[in-house]
C-alpha cells in the first residue's frame, strides 16, 4: 500500500477530476433496483405457489423447483438479450436475486463459444459464477459445522 | 429473426404448459382462493358424531383464540388430528415459537389426541381441499382416513 502523501499537482488533478466528474445517480439506482428485485421477487413467489398448488410440493419444498426455474427463466433471457438490457437498467436489481447467477453462467458461456465446447464454453462457463458456488458451499459448510458443535452440546 | 422465432415457440410452449397445468377440477378451483383470502372452513371429523364434532369446533376455537392466528382448518380422523393454520404476517419470524406453545395448549386440553400441526400453506390448501370433498363425494371413513394420513404424511417431508 501506497502511504505517501499526495503531490501539490496530483491534489490539483483530483480537484479538477471531481469538478468534471458525471454525478452517479445514486438514489435512483437505489430505487430502481429496489422496484426491479422486488417485481423478480414477486415473479418467484408467484412461480412458488404455482407449485404448491398445481404440483405436490409443500412450502418447504417448493424452494428448490423454484429457483430452477428462475436460473432457467434468466438463462433463456440472457439468451436472447433481454437480461443485459435490463441489468444496464436495474444494476444490483437484477444482478443480486438468483436470476443474476444464471445471467452469470450462461453470458460467460455465450462470450467463450466460439472457442469451442471444452476449452471455451465448459472452462469458462464457471469464470463468474463459480465463486458464488465456491462461497456458498463453504460457508454453508462452516454453518452446518456450528450447527452441529452447539446442537452436539445440548443447545438446541 | 431466427432468435424471434425461438422465443415466440418458447413462450408457446410456457403457455400449454400453464393451462395443461390449470385444467383442474371443481373442487380445486373451489379451494384456490384458501391460498389468498381468510376461508376459516368448517372443521370435520372422519366419525359422524356430536361428540366428534364438538371436539373439532373445540380445538378450532382455541387455536382461534391465539391472536397471532387468523385462519384455521381442523380435520380429525380416527386417532389423529391435522391442524393446519396461517400465521399473522407480522408473527411470521416466530413460527416455530407458536407453534410449540399452540401444540402443548392442545395436548394439554385434549388428551388422548395424536396432534399434527402445520403452518404450511399447501398443508391448508390440501385440508380445504379434503374437506371440499367430503361435502361432495360422501367419502367413507376408511377413504377420508388414507387422504387424512396422505396429508400428514405429506407435512412431514423434508426435500
Amino acid at each position: 500500500m501506497n502511504h505517501q502523501q499526495k503531490t501539490y499537482e496530483q491534489k490539483a488533478y483530483e480537484k479538477i477530476q471531481k469538478k468534471h466528474e458525471a454525478k452517479r445517480p445514486l438514489l435512483r439506482n437505489c430505487i430502481v433496483a429496489f422496484f426491479v428485485g422486488g417485481l423478480i421477487s414477486m415473479i418467484g413467489q408467484g412461480i412458488t405457489y404455482f407449485y404448491i398448488y398445481f404440483f405436490n410440493f409443500t412450502e418447504k419444498t417448493a424452494s428448490n423447483p423454484t429457483v430452477a426455474t428462475m436460473i432457467f427463466l434468466s438463462m433463456l433471457l440472457t439468451g436472447f438479450g433481454v437480461y443485459d438490457r435490463l441489468g444496464q437498467f436495474a444494476g444490483a436489481g437484477s444482478a443480486v436475486p438468483v436470476t443474476g447467477f444464471g445471467n452469470a453462467v450462461i453470458s460467460a458461456a455465450i462470450e467463450h463459444r466460439s472457442e469451442g465446447f471444452v476449452l471455451g464454453v465448459g472452462s469458462n462457463m464457471f469464470k463468474l459464477a463459480g465463486s458464488v458456488i465456491l462461497f456458498g458451499v463453504f460457508s454453508a459448510f462452516v454453518v452446518a459445522l456450528i450447527k452441529t458443535i452447539f446442537t452436539g452440546l445440548g443447545g438446541g | 429473426m431466427k432468435i424471434k422465432n425461438i422465443s415466440k415457440l418458447s413462450i408457446l410452449i410456457l403457455t400449454i404448459l400453464l393451462v395443461q397445468a390449470c385444467s383442474n377440477s371443481d373442487v380445486d378451483k373451489q379451494s384456490l382462493m384458501s391460498l389468498i383470502k381468510t376461508t376459516n372452513p368448517p372443521p370435520i371429523s372422519a366419525i359422524k358424531d356430536p361428540k366428534e364434532e364438538r371436539i373439532v369446533l373445540d380445538i378450532q376455537e382455541e387455536v382461534l383464540s391465539n391472536e397471532k392466528i387468523y385462519d384455521v382448518a381442523v380435520i380429525k380422523g380416527k386417532t389423529d388430528v391435522l391442524v393446519a393454520y396461517k400465521v399473522k404476517h407480522i408473527h411470521r419470524f416466530r413460527m416455530k415459537q407458536i407453534k410449540g406453545e399452540l401444540k402443548k395448549r392442545l395436548e394439554d386440553q385434549f388428551e388422548n389426541v395424536q396432534f399434527t400441526l402445520s403452518s404450511d400453506y399447501k398443508i391448508f390448501l390440501e385440508a380445504v381441499k379434503l374437506q371440499k370433498r367430503t361435502e361432495q363425494d360422501n367419502l367413507s371413513e376408511e377413504e377420508f382416513d388414507e387422504q387424512l394420513k396422505d396429508i400428514i404424511q405429506l407435512s412431514k417431508e423434508q426435500t
